[in-house]
């Protein structure tokens, strides 16, 4: 990783004296941000300053293309002293700022039909707008869950694709030889959202300790591997196949051990992130009708991990020194997912984008938190004012199994062609284990400077 | 004697009173204008778009059109931003199978997917300027429209048929005034109404031949309701080019034609 820095400076360097200007193509971007915090009980976030650099060799048959974020992350609570600078792919909790990260990094082999890609790539399968149900290769980043957006959220995985394009018809397999495991924030850190261990670390005089799982052997068998298959007709349809590890998260409970230290507990709450291999097996399609535009997909899924409720994990309703086993909390389930959205122009710049989507699974036991149908709704209106210089964003999601919603609403507006700023509102609310109420501490406003060139 | 004078410039009068005064009906003009695009469907033109906010603002976007005959079907199109950072990479491919039936999509890398887009969203803005979808597409379906020569003028120095036309079918505009420049036909002025008002209008300057195709190099349209402006200089042009069909897939429409 430190020689593909060098190797990136060196690019940047050459691209920046415009000495490889018909060579390279770069481009970046500048993120000032900040947090009000609506709720005094939420954990604080910081200024963040954050930059982003895309570099892209121009030559068509063999291409190099770079994605590198880093900065300052004003929503690391403490930095932890032992981690390199750059993000890796072994931890799931990884509090570090200032940070770097390669979104995505790879060499490119083109022909008119075949492109063959090595190295750190983000995929985006499937068609629905947030969740789509056969995007499974990358894992999620859910230190900033909700507040970014859903290709900012992914991990870029070390992965091997080739895609072959003639006509009508894609086909593009992926290889992904390693587990890169999502990631997750501290405890502590504002968007941890409401857990066992979160209510444990509110409490005065506690300390909460975190561990790293024990990730699975990379070796050929813990591989992942993706295929899609497209066709461009006056309905655009695809079909996908996935085998390997499932990138939402689930937790396994052991055992909870209280100690006693210096004037306080120490708490290693015995839940660590767990990881399972799934398959699945996915349709999706694209229509145009009228004014409407319509998506689609669904996928069956096999051998997929649920936690059950909280409250049967085996928590003792008093935190006092001491070794607590805990209760098995996963459950192995199928499921079928399955999701429309369509996209409505209402008048010029404003589009009204609507979203569905159900999760049913198939043999669920009443333990579980999650209903056997689990429904999400979206709904989302983009407006652009005075020729694109004002964009607004209302953002709507509910799910009506556990009455949680979330909405957000933002506006932007565009002074020249580097500079943007914008500010966006959001709230949650529901019970503290659904999808949005764990976040009902959240509520915030945060403002934003861009700077691009 | 006087009776048969007068008769004859009375019809003399009234024949050049009627459309039947012009040499040509308006569609007749129209079939030479499209004759023209038709012949400049297979190109590559680099262009620079600035758009001027009516507080003095500017702001700059430049593009790259592709442009191919897909005879037995009608065209195929593709558009990508190269800059401002925000828009790079952003792209827009069409794919008409008649000059009447389009399908359209819409590449957005911050989002990493392509998106069917309603050709209802034709006569909207194009990101943000005052051009239209419809500006960057190719030739339209003659049919769709009824054409009638107004007048005959000079616009910037080039004799002109005016040419009223109007939709059939339901658009923004309920009908355009062209100014199409006579041997060139092409357009050198455009005026476009929703019923009598004046919304929208374009002056086409710097007309050069290119391989024998007329060609503008400076568009200016203005929207008079928000008296906000574009230029759109074209930097470079390339006609008679042969793209390979993969040129106008979505998988070119991600990598942004490249």
């Amino acid at each position: 990783m430190k020689k593909a820095l060098v190797v990136t400076m060196l690019l940047a360097v050459c691209a920046s004296t415009g000495f490889a200007e018909d060579f390279l193509s770069v481009s970046g971007r500048l993120n000032l941000r900040g947090v009000i915090p609506l709720n005094n009980n939420s954990a604080t976030e910081y200024p963040s300053l954050l930059g982003r650099v895309k570099i892209d060799t121009t030559p068509p048959t063999w291409k190099f293309h770079l994605w590198l974020e880093g900065g300052w992350d004003g929503s690391v609570d403490l930095p932890a002293h032992d981690h390199s600078v750059l993000k890796t792919w072994d931890e799931v909790y990884q509090s570090t700022t200032p940070f770097l990260e390669f979104k995505e990094l790879y060499g490119a082999y083109s022909t008119d039909i075949l492109e063959i890609r090595a190295g750190v790539q983000r995929f985006s399968w499937g068609r629905l707008d947030e969740y789509p149900v056969n995007d499974l290769l990358n894992p999620w980043d859910y230190t900033q869950f909700l507040r970014k957006s859903l290709e900012d959220r992914k991990i870029g995985v070390p992965s091997l694709s080739a895609r072959v394009s003639k006509g009508d018809w894609n086909v593009e397999a992926v290889w992904v030889p390693i587990l890169v495991p999502y990631r997750l924030p501290l405890p502590t850190e504002r968007w941890a959202g409401s857990t066992e261990i979160t209510a444990l670390a509110d409490q005065p005089g506690v300390e909460v300790l975190t561990r790293e799982p024990d990730l699975p052997a990379r070796n050929l068998k813990n591989s992942s591997v993706g295929v899609r298959l497209q066709n461009t007709g006056p309905v655009e349809w695809g079909i996908t196949l996935f085998h390997g590890y499932d990138p939402r998260p689930v937790f396994k409970a052991t055992t909870l051990v209280v100690t006693p230290e210096s004037g306080k507990l120490v708490v290693d709450p015995g839940i660590v992130p767990d990881f399972h291999k799934m398959s699945s097996f996915g349709l999706d399609a694209a229509a145009v009708k009228g004014d409407w535009s319509f998506r689609a997909e669904a996928a069956y899924a096999v051998g997929r991990y649920f936690n059950t409720q909280r409250e049967l994990w085996g928590y003792p309703s008093d935190i006092t020194p001491g070794r607590y086993d805990l209760n098995p909390n996963e459950h192995k389930s199928d499921t079928i997912e399955y999701g429309l959205g369509v996209d409505y122009r209402l008048f010029e710049d404003c589009l009204l984008t609507l979203q569905a989507q159900q999760t049913v699974i198939l043999n669920r036991p009443e333990t579980l938190y999650d209903r056997k149908f689990e429904t999400l709704f979206w709904a989302n209106l983009k407006n652009g004012f005075l020729n694109q210089k004002v964009e607004t964003n209302l953002n709507l999601a509910y799910n009506p199994e556990h009455g949680d919603t979330m909405a957000k609403a933002n506006a932007w507006y565009v002074f020249t062609d580097s500079w943007k700023a914008g500010v966006t509102a959001v709230a949650f609310w529901g019970p503290s284990q659904s999808l949005f109420g764990r976040y009902s501490k959240n509520d915030q406003i945060e403002a934003e400077v861009i700077f691009s060139w | 004697m006087i009776k048969s004078r007068v008769g004859f410039f009375l019809f003399l009068a009234v024949l050049m009173a009627s459309p039947c005064a012009f040499a040509m009906s308006g569609r007749d003009v129209y079939e030479k204008v499209q004759e023209v695009r038709e012949r400049g469907l297979d190109r590559k033109t680099e262009a620079t778009m600035v758009l001027y906010d009516r507080g003095g603002g500017k702001r700059t976007r430049t593009l790259t059109e592709y442009g191919k005959n897909a005879s037995p079907e009608a065209y195929k199109v593709l558009v990508v931003f190269n800059s401002p950072a925000d828009l790079k990479g952003v792209g827009f491919l069409i794919h008409a199978h008649t000059f009447a039936d389009r399908d359209l999509w819409a590449y957005f890398p911050e989002y990493k997917r392509v998106r069917r887009i309603p050709t209802a969203s034709q006569d909207d803005s194009f990101f943000g300027s005052d051009f239209s979808y419809d500006d960057f597409s190719g030739p339209p379906n003659l049919n769709d429209y009824t054409y009638k020569i107004l007048r005959e003028e000079t616009f910037d120095g080039k004799p002109c048929y005016v040419v009223e036309v109007k939709p059939k079918i339901r658009r923004k505009y309920t009908s355009y005034i062209a100014w199409v420049a006579k041997n060139l036909w092409v357009h050198t002025r455009i005026e476009y109404y929703q019923d009598k008002e004046l919304y929208r209008s374009g002056a086409f300057r710097d007309i050069r031949k290119i391989d024998g195709i007329p060609t503008p190099f400076k568009i200016e349209m203005e929207n008079h309701k928000t008296r906000h402006r574009t230029v759109l200089t074209v930097g470079n042009i390339r006609y008679r080019t042969s793209f390979p069909n993969e040129l106008f897939s979505q998988r070119a429409l991600e990598r942004g034609g490249k």
